[in-house]
């Protein structure tokens, strides 16, 4: 057994660091504030290589394994959770699932560009009426001709607004269930594809969000990734990866919850002197702690179990719903610690708060986890 | 066609040394680092190459589990690294170091042309190594460098001394040491990263050098620095005032 990161990871968690200090703290709590999207610093990103770090060389990327991406997402949702899941996302799931499911002219076409961080990849998934009950989903593509063409309407695509290349699952045979719906990669400019308005948020304001409108759409054939009727599979593949990418921004959620609670509890005084000295406080900072440090290794060994090449599902779902769950509870905390200055506008903990109950919620909830979990452990 | 030697530290980030209960320092739980005016000094060597073409050699001398700094620097842009590597090497002193170093660039890198080094190390700052390690190989020494251009047999550097800068130029081959205000250290991309591990990295060790002199410094304790304040209220009113100015005169603060 051996809890150590490798030389290179070691430096390129600091090399991120140094990056998130210098490029994303400065902006975090701004972009937040105004709910904009950052293009400058996801150009800067991209020049570091950071937008496709676990793709291979050949296809753009930097040929790290997927540990060493986990690692630097966690570093920079430390700064800024939303820079640090639109990285995730775009990794994780959009280019990710090209990787594993595309042809090699896909790859060439779009990988490439995505792993550059050119543009940004989607996941177009949900529906109104279909989140966690993802078999609720409505839209269709039909084949005509050498074409497809995508109808309906997609909800709470990160990335929306931002995007250049969408992944959008539409049924193509729906009588056949599971085996029923497929995946597309829909670039931008498709006629018949419109983004909707940019969701406000109540955390992760920087990160994009909107509805996906699909009106007689149409893209070429040969853009269905894998196998008509494998878009469901698929998707449960974008999603165990995407999985563990959520569960490293909340454990960088954790980590800045942390750091901000050490800091300003060992800085202010009450009662003569810092609140650290007060049993209450020093006891929620040594839980946060604890959990983070659990979730910390949760997270990390789901991505060695897929660096690996092992089954992962399971532990990535368990590694998010802990991970998630304590983003969420300590953040409580440690807005809590800071009292009223920890309340207001600016105050970093306010965000962290804010930030932290997405991942309770997006690419599957707690409560989608642990039927994931309990339907592994039960059978 | 330049090669050029960049030396660097790898010391302990100061940002992990924690102050222990008794006001000691604890080093059990720190990360190491490049030390800041070195990778100044990497950052220039590497532009330097950019600019004119030629090699950067990276050296450094430490003990051996400081192979992450070596890979450190060749993410930089270093094209090769020499290590010279010892368990003894922790705690040199900068005249042990400096006699090493010429040693090892006598032997493994005589041809070279400049050699760069940060103007004092992270952890020490005792500004020695650059000075000591010219005067070994015999060569120019330039400190406190805060810009730098080559021109084919010679160098142009600007120095900030006191309240002025002094333009002075040298013949290759010369040492200078640099100042932070001379560039800012690129952070490298993820690639660079992973690739510098595939680029030669030369390990010598302590036996292949000339035996190095005995230490003449020994550190008998590190504590923590302590700031003692004090804190005294007084009114507003005028015997109160007095009782101020006169507690401002005991303290040396006025006259």
């Amino acid at each position: 057994m051996n809890f150590k990161l490798t030389e290179e990871q070691e430096l390129i968690r600091k090399n991120m660091r140094e990056f998130a200090s210098k490029h994303v703290d400065p902006i975090a709590a701004e972009i937040d504030e105004n709910s904009r999207h950052p293009a400058e610093l996801f150009q800067k990103l991209a020049e570091g290589d950071w937008m496709g770090m676990p793709i291979p060389a050949e296809y753009g990327g930097a040929g790290a394994d997927y540990l060493t991406h986990i690692v630097a997402v966690e570093e920079l949702s430390r700064s800024c959770a939303s820079t640090g899941f639109t990285v995730s996302i775009h990794v994780g799931i959009a280019s990710m699932l090209i990787l594993l499911f595309g042809n090699e002219d896909q790859k060439k076409k779009y990988l490439i560009p995505l792993a550059k961080g050119q543009n940004l990849g989607a996941f177009v998934l949900t529906e109104p009426g279909a989140g966690t009950d993802v078999m609720a989903a409505t839209s269709t593509a039909v084949l005509d001709g050498n074409d497809y063409v995508i109808n309906g309407t997609k909800t709470f695509t990160s990335n929306g607004p931002t995007g250049g290349t969408y992944l959008v699952f539409a049924w193509t045979d729906k009588a056949a269930g599971r085996k029923g719906m497929s995946a597309f990669i829909v670039p931008r400019e498709a006629p018949g594809m419109r983004v909707g308005e940019h969701f406000k948020k109540m955390g992760l304001r920087s990160s994009q969000t909107s509805e996906m409108i699909f009106k007689d759409c149409r893209i070429p054939r040969e853009n269905i990734l894998g196998q008509a009727g494998a878009g469901m599979a698929m998707a449960m593949a974008g999603f165990d990866h995407g999985r563990v990418g959520i569960a490293a921004q909340s454990v960088g959620i954790l980590q800045a919850a942390l750091d901000e609670s050490i800091r300003y509890s060992k800085e202010r005084v009450q009662f003569g002197a810092p609140i650290a000295r007060q049993q209450a406080i020093s006891w929620m900072i040594a839980n946060m702690a604890t959990d983070l440090a659990a979730a910390r290794w949760l997270t990390y060994h789901a991505a060695w179990l897929k660096d690996q090449k092992q089954p992962f599902s399971k532990e990535a779902s368990m590694a998010k719903l802990f991970a998630a769950e304590a983003a969420m509870r300590h953040t409580v905390k440690a807005v809590q610690i800071q009292g009223g200055y920890g309340y207001i506008k600016g105050a970093k903990v306010e965000r962290l708060l804010r930030d932290a109950k997405i991942t309770e919620i997006y690419e599957g909830t707690s409560e989608a986890q642990r039927m994931v979990i309990s339907g592994n452990v039960l059978r | 066609m330049p090669t050029i030697i960049a030396c660097f530290k790898w010391v302990v980030d100061e940002a992990y040394i924690r102050k222990g209960s008794s006001g000691d320092l604890v080093f059990s739980t720190v990360d190491f680092k490049i030390s800041e005016y070195d990778r100044n000094a990497v950052e220039e060597a590497v532009r330097l190459k950019e600019a004119h073409g030629g090699k950067v050699v990276a050296l450094t001398v430490g003990p051996p589990g400081a192979t992450k700094g070596v890979k450190d620097a060749l993410s930089r842009g270093c094209d090769e690294a020499i290590f010279v590597a010892d368990t003894s090497f922790e705690n040199l002193e900068p005249s042990q170091t400096a006699e090493i170093l010429a040693a090892v660039i006598r032997s493994r890198v005589p041809d070279f042309d400049l050699i760069i080094c940060g103007e004092g190390s992270g952890d020490l700052y005792a500004q020695q190594v650059g000075a000591r390690l010219a005067e070994h190989l015999a060569i120019p020494c330039i400190s406190f460098v805060q810009k730098l251009g080559v021109a084919g047999v010679s160098l142009t550097a600007e120095r900030k001394v006191e309240r002025y800068t002094e333009i002075t130029s040298a013949l290759l081959p010369s040492l200078v040491t640099v100042l932070p205000e001379i560039n800012v250290p690129r952070i490298p991309g993820v690639k660079d990263t992973l690739t510098a591990s595939r680029k030669p990295a030369a390990t010598v060790r302590k036996e292949e050098l000339p035996p190095v002199g005995e230490p003449r410094l020994q550190t008998i304790g590190i504590a923590a620095a302590r700031m003692d304040r004090t804190c005294e209220k007084f009114g507003a009113d005028e015997a109160e005032l007095a009782r101020f100015a006169d507690a401002l005169r005991k303290k040396g603060v006025i006259r």
